[in-house]
């Protein structure tokens, strides 16, 4: 730093404000002020509104009064409610797994060096890019029980012969989805996990190597546990975006077949905004929050105490 | 100090910059009143055309009033209007179906006015018009029109295992559907969540059976006897005859299979037929023929209890936030006087009965004999919530396919007596409720 | 990882099974090409069809795209997309880059629990939000019109943002603020001068992440926009191409192919960026 090389804000006046600004804890106040603006208007307000919607009796033109917690007692009862409700926390989970795993293997795939790498890496995550509902919409008419692609596929490898009910058969529906949100998400997962074994200093592999380690004791006392962070913090936001679906089910089944793939999300639009019976819509809403907010603390939990270890 | 103003300044300014953007979106010229209507795309084209290019710029010349016409799919209605409804604004005029006018009656406008006139001029409403669109206080919505429900099969077919007549019965066209699965040749029929097939089957399917959702007091009396019989025949039916992908379609599904030749019969509207005849050479059988000469119309077989039939209901409600009401009950007025609407009505071909009793003699539907059975769907026809009166009630129950998924349950696989329990528990929730 | 060994090796455990994920992955939209460019005779053939070619056509005609460019509003809502999409963007991408800044560089009492509480908002998904939403969004009356989501989509982007341009500040050495201010600038002179110049490329991550979690939005866009002409691609698309009974899969796969383009389009131009970002918002 050159005493002579002039100061390049010399012309800044000194007026109130900018030394009001001076002090971190102001700056931080105004550069935040936006942001928690924003938050509260359209979040925690609502948020509130919701769980004030969800104790009332309104529908649609309505506004109702204040009816404590006949809402929940009613869907709890409900056993639509109740299979909305178990396919969350079962379509999360297994589409989870197997997004790790396979995301996992192609992470570790792509993490070689081959020709056309860089072209690659870019083509697979367009199942991530393409709006959900665009891509959602050429897997339906590839599960379409007339026209399925699939359907013929297999039927002329004599897989099969008769039709696979992808989108009618209750089980297979919830399959379907599950197969479209794994398509969806590995991308995402390959390419954090990329990132993250990129980061894992080769040297330590050979260490490794030289110790007499196999490959796959390579990967599972070195790779794993140097992964591990990348990981939960992957598997968290995922495990909240998949928890919260709601494009993929209504466009795919809209909760069908008989409610079979219903979600919470799917289910509280039908109820809320589908049939008008607002407050209980709300509800239904709401008591995602609980299980999200058991799962992410959980979670967080094991990202501590794995970074502790 | 200053710092509290200056963010009770930016707060408000900032909602208050939204509120002078939003209404920067509204144009404040009413020169000439507008009014947005909404309804479902026309399973015949060739009406929503009509429409658009005819009828819509008389009524402007006649009128002064600039029609903009929106069509949706049939299934989001519902959510349009509590969206419409919710955001206090949307479109003036709402099509409806069904009983549905009930759920929203505290947001429509009183249509006495118009109603009254129409019935006076054209022989009284059918009771199913009556029932869905008056609750005593007020009329809800303007009736429009009945699509009859019909089942579409292919005479040829039928011929050949050994029906020249369409089947009475439900053990007959059991029988029937039975020989022509083993063809390969499966009744179709969805219990999936949509508007127009499904309830149309599962209601007077449960009625012909003796089956009901209440009783003329107004008591649940869903699980009953004769519930339980048609549920364990049903569940045996579905296996031998139908098309099993059938609890996945909406209504489109049965009649893209039937025109591609996948099943032999299905419970539609005359869209089928109509879309035959609008492109013959499209449409042809496994012999090459044209379709159209191969497809008969015939109403649902008789069950023990007799023989029902649920016909889809529309009507047309002014919307309480609009700003236009005056100008769209003129319209609806001008839209049902007879000389006007026959125009509509003709281009539906058939496919729409119209509510009135006086076009049962109108000479249209001799035209085409396939047809006829259409004509006298309004007279027929109850409404879900039968035997009670429907109301908001009835409303929720069709709004949320309990009927339709009692069934679809049991051919699933669930036990007959679970399945139908568990119905007459969510009707009795329902109907328990405020 | 090196396989080490025989061709046939390499080929077993490397070549089929990245083969296998680029087919997987990429085939639906192959299939979404070759339905929008197939003619509707061959379209609706059931599969058991003898002449059922599904992976190529004979005839291909562009009479969907243009029955979707000429006869419906698809045009319009590409327009209302890019609008919002950008609208959202810019205004996230200002609050988070200062957010950011504030919560990595700058000490003060609050910063533990405002991160915190950003973090918060994160668990309230839209699903749970739109039904009261929509009460807001009426009572300011802005229902039916972009700004319903224009001030909504930041909620869910703000986040994202602040956390990705927090990993990027932490990256930068203090030293060149310190630097900046003893040669006599503001504590925002520098921030805003020497600092956010040197993050433009965490900036532009964090936008075109912004801008594709635009695009894929959906359920506010559904709940909150009825009029055809307010409507963005991924609701018009899926509510306005399904008309009466016909289905018109050739519009409908012409829309979502055409509706992905200029996602895809600015994420090829910036694929490196929206990869840092990604794995920047990970590691972060």
């Amino acid at each position: 730093m050159e005493a002579s090389k002039p100061a390049p804000f010399q012309f800044v006046s000194r007026g109130p404000i900018s030394r009001a600004l001076e002090r971190e804890g102001t700056l931080a106040f105004w550069l935040l002020a936006p942001t928690l603006l924003i938050l509260t208007v359209f979040i925690a307000y609502p948020f509130v509104l919701g769980v004030w919607l969800s104790l009332s009796n309104s529908t649609v033109g309505e506004p109702g009064h204040f009816i404590g917690l006949a809402n929940f007692y009613k869907i709890f009862a409900d056993s639509i409610f109740r299979t909305a409700a178990y396919n969350t926390f079962v379509y999360t989970a297994i589409t989870t797994v197997f997004k790790l795993a396979l995301g996992l293997w192609l992470a570790l795939l792509l993490n070689r060096h081959f020709r056309g790498k860089s072209w690659v890496r870019a083509f697979i995550l367009l199942p991530f890019i393409i709006p959900t509902v665009l891509s959602t919409l050429a897997w339906k008419w590839m599960f379409d029980p007339t026209f399925s692609v699939f359907n013929w596929l297999f039927w002329k490898l004599h897989i099969i012969n008769s039709r696979i009910n992808w989108l009618g058969d209750p089980d297979l529906a919830m399959g379907s989805i599950m197969i479209v949100n794994v398509w969806r998400g590995v991308p995402f997962y390959a390419i954090s996990l990329l990132a993250g074994l990129q980061t894992i200093n080769p040297d330590l592999h050979e260490a490794a190597a030289i110790d007499g380690a196999n490959r796959f004791q390579r990967f599972w006392y070195v790779t794993w546990p140097l992964l591990l962070p990348v990981t939960m913090v992957v598997v968290l936001f995922s495990v909240i975006q998949t928890f919260a679906d709601f494009q993929l089910v209504y466009v795919l089944t809209g909760g069908g077949p008989a409610n079979a793939t219903h979600l919470f999300a799917t289910y509280a639009y039908q109820i809320g905004i589908g049939t008008g019976l607002l407050s209980e819509g709300a509800a239904i809403s709401l008591a995602m929050f609980p299980a999200l907010l058991l799962v992410v603390v959980f979670q967080l939990w094991y990202i501590r105490k794995v970074e502790n270890r | 100090m200053a710092r509290f103003t200056r963010r009770k300044f930016l707060k408000a300014s900032g909602a208050g910059l939204a509120g002078i953007l939003a209404s920067h979106q509204a144009p404040v010229f009413a020169q000439q009143s507008t009014v947005h209507w909404i309804k479902w795309n026309d399973f015949v084209p060739a009406s929503d055309e009509l429409l658009r290019k005819t009828m819509l710029p008389e009524a402007m010349k006649a009128l002064g009033i600039k029609i903009n016409l929106e069509t949706v799919n049939g299934n989001d209605l519902q959510p349009r209007v509590t969206s419409a409804i919710q955001s206090g604004s949307g479109p003036d005029v709402f099509m409806l179906f069904n009983n549905h006018p009930h759920i929203y009656s505290a947001s429509s406008v009183d249509v006495s006015d118009v109603a009254e006139a129409v019935a006076k001029a054209q022989g009284g409403y059918y009771n199913v018009a009556k029932a869905n669109t008056m609750d005593g206080k007020k009329v809800l919505s303007v009736p429009w029109a009945v699509i009859g429900a019909m089942i579409a099969y292919r005479k040829s077919w039928f011929e050949e295992v050994g029906f020249s007549e369409f089947p009475e019965t439900w053990e007959q066209y059991h029988d029937a559907g039975k020989k022509l699965k083993a063809k390969g040749r499966p009744l179709g029929q969805t219990l999936g969540h949509t508007f127009g097939d499904a309830p149309t089957f599962s209601y007077p399917y449960l009625w012909s059976w003796g089956g009901k959702e209440v009783d003329e007091k107004g008591k649940v009396v869903l699980d009953s006897k004769e519930t339980l019989e048609s549920m364990k025949f049903m569940q045996s039916f579905w296996k031998d005859a139908f098309d099993e992908g059938g609890l996945a379609w909406d209504d489109t599904n049965n009649n893209r299979a039937f025109l591609s030749g996948t099943i032999a019969a299905t419970l539609n509207g005359a869209s089928i037929y109509i879309e035959s005849l609008r492109k013959p050479d499209q449409y042809k059988t496994e012999k090459g023929a044209p379709m159209k000469d191969d497809i008969r119309h015939s109403p649902l077989p008789r069950g023990p209890k007799g023989q029902f039939g649920f016909h889809l209901f529309q009507s047309h409600m002014v919307m309480r936030y609009s700003k236009n009401q005056k100008a769209a009950k003129e319209f609806l007025g001008w839209i049902h006087t007879p000389a006007n609407y026959e125009k509509w009505f003709v281009s539906q071909k058939g496919y729409s009965t119209p509510p009135t009793a006086q076009w049962e003699k109108h000479k249209m539907w001799d035209e085409d004999p396939v047809m006829a059975p259409f004509k006298i769907a309004g007279r027929l026809g109850l409404s879900p919530g039968y035997a009670g009166p429907p109301n908001r009630k009835s409303a929720e129950v069709l709004t949320k396919y309990i009927i339709t998924d009692m069934y679809a349950k049991g051919v699933q696989g669930m036990a007959p007596q679970e399945a139908v329990k568990w119905a007459a528990g969510e009707v009795s929730q329902i109907y328990s409720g405020s | 990882m090196m396989i080490e060994g025989a061709r046939w090796r390499k080929w077993l455990w490397f070549y089929l099974p990245l083969g296998a994920f680029i087919v997987a992955l990429l085939f639906p939209f192959y299939w979404m090409v070759v339905t929008t460019v197939r003619p509707d005779g061959e379209l609706y053939r059931p599969w058991n069809h003898p002449l059922y070619s599904p992976f190529w056509t004979s005839h291909p005609t562009f009479e969907h795209v243009k029955e979707l460019l000429l006869e419906t509003l698809f045009n319009t809502w590409m327009l209302n997309t890019m609008f919002i999409a950008l609208a959202a963007t810019l205004i996230s991408l200002a609050c988070g880059v200062i957010a950011g800044y504030a919560l990595a560089r700058l000490t003060f009492r609050w910063a533990g629990l405002l991160g915190t509480a950003i973090f918060v908002t994160y668990l309230v998904p839209q699903t749970l939000l739109f039904i009261p939403l929509a009460e807001i969004i009426r009572d300011y009356r802005i229902g039916d019109t972009p700004w319903a989501l224009i001030l909504t989509y930041p909620t869910f982007l703000i986040p994202f943002c602040t956390w990705l341009m927090m990993g990027y500040f932490k990256t930068i050495p203090k030293e060149l603020e310190e630097c900046a201010r003893i040669d006599g600038a503001a504590r925002w002179q520098a921030m805003v001068y020497i600092i956010f110049p040197i993050a433009v490329p965490g900036i532009l991550s964090a936008g075109i992440f912004a801008f594709t979690l635009s695009w894929n939005e959906f359920i506010y866009a559904l709940v909150f926009l009825s009029s055809p002409e307010q409507k963005t691609v991924p609701v018009g698309v899926t509510s306005e191409l399904i008309r009466g009974d016909v289905f018109f899969w050739g519009s409908l796969m012409a829309g979502a192919l055409i509706g992905s383009i200029p996602v895809a389009i600015v994420y090829s131009f910036f694929v490196e960026h929206y990869v840092a970002g990604v794995t920047g918002s990970v590691k972060g």
